[in-house]
């Protein structure tokens, strides 16, 4: 008995009864019964437990008192209350009594109808009274949906031994109501040792909640009666699942009559979305549509939900013919949405759904878009607005007027044209004037058109918006130098003057060589203006500032260039140069173009002579030029195409090593002839693997865009090793460049790089082709015709074959083509044969 | 899973709605009780609460290459009215 084992215990009492048979003996096997009946009691069994009291106390009626205790709570458990509740109806019961009779109503009452009709207590008595209402919201509350008012209870104290009855009945509320937590809240308040806490477990598991202890046979069966049991149906989820991986057409078929079937029996409410996701999932693995509408039992319902999911599965394919399936869905989904009441038609929802759109629109080839345009289709502007990243643009910003649609929309516009750009920053500048992008490219437009008060006026409004941003820091000095620059080439020196004061009053113009610049300028608007002696000081001064009569002649030469007023400068040739002069033209013309570059006055316009001067000279020393003004020499150089000074430049910069070796690497891959494409491919590819070392993400951007660009070597990537060889071999080429000069022999390395062959492509991982590396006529000498079959007939089939395969038609798709929808019969297997 | 899910709210729900299912929910699962569901409920909450971030989110919730079988781990179980019959069956302990 003190391990539990009540039955074992009762066999050892009745066997010592047995032979001992003395009054001790009697009363150990009542004990013994008496603990094997609560032991059939907490298990449950209220039956068993009422039949063995029954036989207990027939045979030994001499210990009817000690069962007393226990034959209540058997009788309450078995729905006999009328002997042992009616104490309750007389009101001299000691308050003991009456607190045990409530406790064991507290315990073991599971008949809430018996005890309401009990007919020993009146009607009107209030356990009578709460057990009849707690029996109707119990029957209710598991028979449907129930009010909040429904199941209030307010007859039941929290004093009531039936107060549990109503902390379950709104548990059970709770659960069906899909309200878990509150269903919790109301299981963990049940006391444990009452008569509903024997429903908890059960209740737990309807929740999910794992319990330790295995639930008893009823409570299985009610848990599968409420909550259903999808084991099965989830099997035949698993099932279709594995077919659609392994791409088999039968499996899929036959596994999606099986999940329907089960969904039909076990969860009808989900049969409706089974059939989107599995229309959805067989559109994409372009199994046959109608066979899988056949085995589903119906088409898919096709509604928000639907369109949605379509348009994100064609969006995940990664093909870009789907793409317009994807834009078409979501117009679709759009129209259905706002059916449904998902969100209003003109709303910050659409308008994002417009971005998302337009966003997946400009990813189409020009090629699909001319064809939707322009092709069989011919789908007016309305038809098409989904496809239209101009259109979908326009809509967003139109419903949703704000900074980071027009940003998206002017970042389109940019990969477009200048005048789309500029015509987007208008608009947007004319909704959101606050928003300083648009003012800055307005700005920069109009300074291009060498519109210089328009730019001027952008400009005030920037410096209002952020007077602090260093485009707008610089746009100041530079505008207004270009204002100076156009009123000279428009032959008005008041107003340049008048600009020219305006500038030498900003701070910024005392920085680095700026004043040579200023003075350089002054020097132009007394000539232009006739006034010689200040124009002959200012020279004088442009002299001074940058410590060199050859600097300051390129200088006034370039800045009368770009004012067309040529004629006030003019340059000797570089021949009748002294010696020292011809020396300093090289750090001259680098000191100059930066210049230019800071204030940003376009390219220093120099005479073709003094550039082949400096190309010249720089081979001969370069030591007096440090790495930034080389580079500045080779920029030069490429901008006037003269590609011997960019690549003597190249040659100087790597021969000093450091950090800057892969810009010069770049430099040189820009300076190289057209011809030599694998040589520019090579170090543009090593110049960004050195960038990616140093995180130097301003080159590697551009050394990207060369790869990309008009290299056409994106794939083109080279390991460390690769990089240092490409450096080396180009260390060593000689400091010019030779016209007829082969290079440094990059064989091994472009035959595993760049051959372009499909053995080479297919070693490297890239994709090949069907067909790409298969002769034809090979194939057709090879293949066996059918005896009717003209050869000429078996070429076009096969070249057909090969187009649908190089365009991604379905087999299904060409058979039909070919030979009608009759082809499309038969299995996929003999099909594909 | 689905924000709107997480929260139980249709797609059409208004922002008091998202704002009363968020604090209904933070009240069952308190983050010292259940601190990783707290969190997928605090995030569902900031997904939902801008509109444009809601539009988003929901654009994308949508993930037609997940196996069907999450469907239904996806899906709240529909429960079925049995009557007291079962229920009264466990009380009695049968």
């Amino acid at each position: 008995m003190a391990h539990g084992k009540s039955k074992a215990a009762l066999d050892h009492a009745k066997e010592h009864h047995k032979k001992q048979n003395t009054a001790a003996s009697e009363a150990l096997l009542v004990d013994v019964y008496r603990a094997r009946i609560q032991a059939l009691l907490e298990q449950n069994l209220s039956r068993e437990a009422k039949a063995l009291i029954d036989l207990v106390q027939e045979r030994y009626p001499a210990a009817r008192a000690r069962l007393e205790g226990i034959g209540t709570a058997v009788a309450a458990r078995a729905g006999s209350l009328d002997d042992w509740i009616r104490p309750l109806n007389d009101p001299q019961v000691s308050p003991e009594q009456r607190e045990a009779i409530e406790q064991v109503v507290r315990k073991e009452v599971c008949d809430l109808a018996a005890l309401a009709a009990c007919p020993v207590l009146p009607p009107e008595h209030p356990l009578r009274q709460a057990a009849s209402a707690l029996d109707r919201a119990f029957t209710m509350v598991t028979s449907g949906p129930v009010t909040e008012d429904a199941i209030r209870l307010p007859e039941i104290s929290r004093r009531s031994p039936l107060a549990p009855w109503k902390l379950l009945v709104r548990a059970i509320a709770a659960c069906y109501r899909g309200d878990g937590g509150a269903c919790r809240e109301q299981l963990d308040a049940i006391p444990g040792e009452s008569a509903p806490a024997r429903l908890i477990p059960a209740m737990r598991a309807m929740l999910g909640i794992k319990s330790p202890i295995a639930l008893t046979a009823a409570a299985t069966a009610l848990v599968q009666q409420v909550s259903g049991d999808p084991a099965a149906l989830r099997r035949a989820l698993e099932s279709l699942d594995r077919a659609l991986a392994a791409d088999q057409e039968r499996a899929v078929v036959a596994a999606v009559r099986t999940v329907v079937q089960e969904c039909r029996q076990t969860a009808p409410e989900q049969l409706t979305r089974l059939r989107q996701h599995i229309t959805v999932r067989c559109a994409v693995a372009n199994l046959d549509k109608d066979e899988i509408i056949r085995a589903m039992g119906g088409p898919p319902r096709e509604d928000a939900y639907f369109y949605r999911l379509f348009a994100r599965a064609m969006e995940q394919s990664g093909e870009l013919e789907n793409i317009a399936i994807s834009c078409a869905a979501w117009d679709q989904f759009r129209q259905a949405a706002v059916r449904e009441g998902w969100f209003p038609a003109n709303g910050v929802e659409a308008a994002t759904l417009y971005l998302h759109m337009a966003e997946q629109a400009r990813q189409l080839p020009v090629e699909i878009l001319r064809d939707l345009k322009h092709g069989k289709m011919k789908l007016s502007r309305e038809e098409r607005y989904f496809i239209s990243p101009e259109e979908l643009y326009q809509r967003a910003c139109a419903l949703d007027p704000h900074t980071e649609a027009f940003s998206q929309w002017m970042d389109w516009a940019r990969q477009n044209s200048a005048s789309q750009a500029e015509r987007v920053a208008a608009a947007w500048h004319k909704i959101c004037p606050g928003d300083l992008e648009p003012i800055l490219h307005l700005m920069k437009q109009a300074a291009n058109r060498k519109a210089f008060p328009s730019a001027l006026q952008y400009l005030g409004r920037a410096e209002q918006i952020d007077g602090v941003h260093p485009e707008v820091r610089q746009a100041r000095l530079r505008l207004t130098a270009g204002a100076i620059l156009r009123h000279l080439q428009q032959k008005k020196p008041p107003l340049a003057a008048e600009k020219l004061a305006t500038l030498a009053a900003l701070p910024q113009t005392q920085q680095g060589d700026r004043p040579a610049f200023l003075a350089a300028l002054r020097f132009l608007v007394s000539a232009v203006g006739g006034d010689t002696q200040r124009a002959e000081a200012a020279h004088a001064e442009v002299e001074r500032l940058l410590g060199h009569r050859m600097a300051a002649q390129l200088l006034i030469f370039g800045a009368a260039v770009a004012s067309k007023q040529r004629a006030l400068e003019k340059l000797e040739e570089p021949g009748s140069l002294s010696t020292a002069d011809r020396a300093a033209i090289p750090t001259s013309l680098a000191r100059v173009t930066a210049l230019f570059q800071d204030l940003n006055c376009g390219d220093c316009q120099i005479s073709w002579p003094y550039i082949e001067e400096a190309a010249k000279q720089l081979r001969g020393s370069s030591s007096s030029l440090d790495a930034g003004q080389l580079q500045v020499l080779a920029e030069a150089g490429l901008n006037a195409k003269h590609f011997d000074l960019a690549y003597t430049a190249s040659a100087a910069g790597l021969e000093r090593g450091g950090a800057t070796e892969a810009r010069f690497l770049l430099l040189r891959a820009r300076a190289l002839p057209q011809l030599q494409f694998e040589r520019r491919a090579l170090c543009t590819a090593a110049a960004a693997h050195m960038a990616r070392q140093h995180r130097d993400m301003d080159l590697l951007e551009q050394a990207v865009a060369l790869l990309r660009g008009p290299l056409e070597s994106a794939d083109l990537v080279l390991t460390a090793e690769e990089a240092e060889e490409v450096l080396r071999k180009e260390k060593a080429e000689p400091a010019s460049l030779g016209r007829n000069a082969p290079g440094p022999d990059y064989g091994a390395m472009l035959r595993k790089k760049l051959c372009d062959c499909p053995d080479c492509r297919r070693e490297r991982g890239e994709s090949v082709e069907p067909f790409e590396d298969m002769d034809l006529d090979e194939i057709l000498a090879s293949t066996p015709l059918p005896p009717d079959m003209p050869k000429e007939i078996a070429q076009i089939l096969l070249e057909e074959t090969k187009r649908a395969v190089e365009r991604g038609e379905s087999l299904d798709s060409l058979m039909a083509r070919l030979f009608g929808p009759e082809a499309r019969s038969g299995s996929k297997k003999r099909r594909r044969k | 899973m689905d924000a709107l899910e997480i929260l139980g709210l249709p797609v059409n729900a208004s922002e008091e709605e998202i704002r009363a299912a968020y604090l209904r929910k933070v009240k069952e699962h308190p983050p010292e009780r259940a601190p990783e569901e707290f969190e997928r409920i605090r995030d569902a909450y900031a997904a939902l609460r801008d509109p444009r971030r809601r539009m988003r989110h929901m654009l994308l919730a949508a993930d037609p290459g997940a196996p069907l079988v999450s469907l239904l781990e996806a899906q709240a179980p529909q429960r079925r009215f049995t009557g007291p019959g079962p229920w009264l069956e466990v009380l009695k302990g049968k």
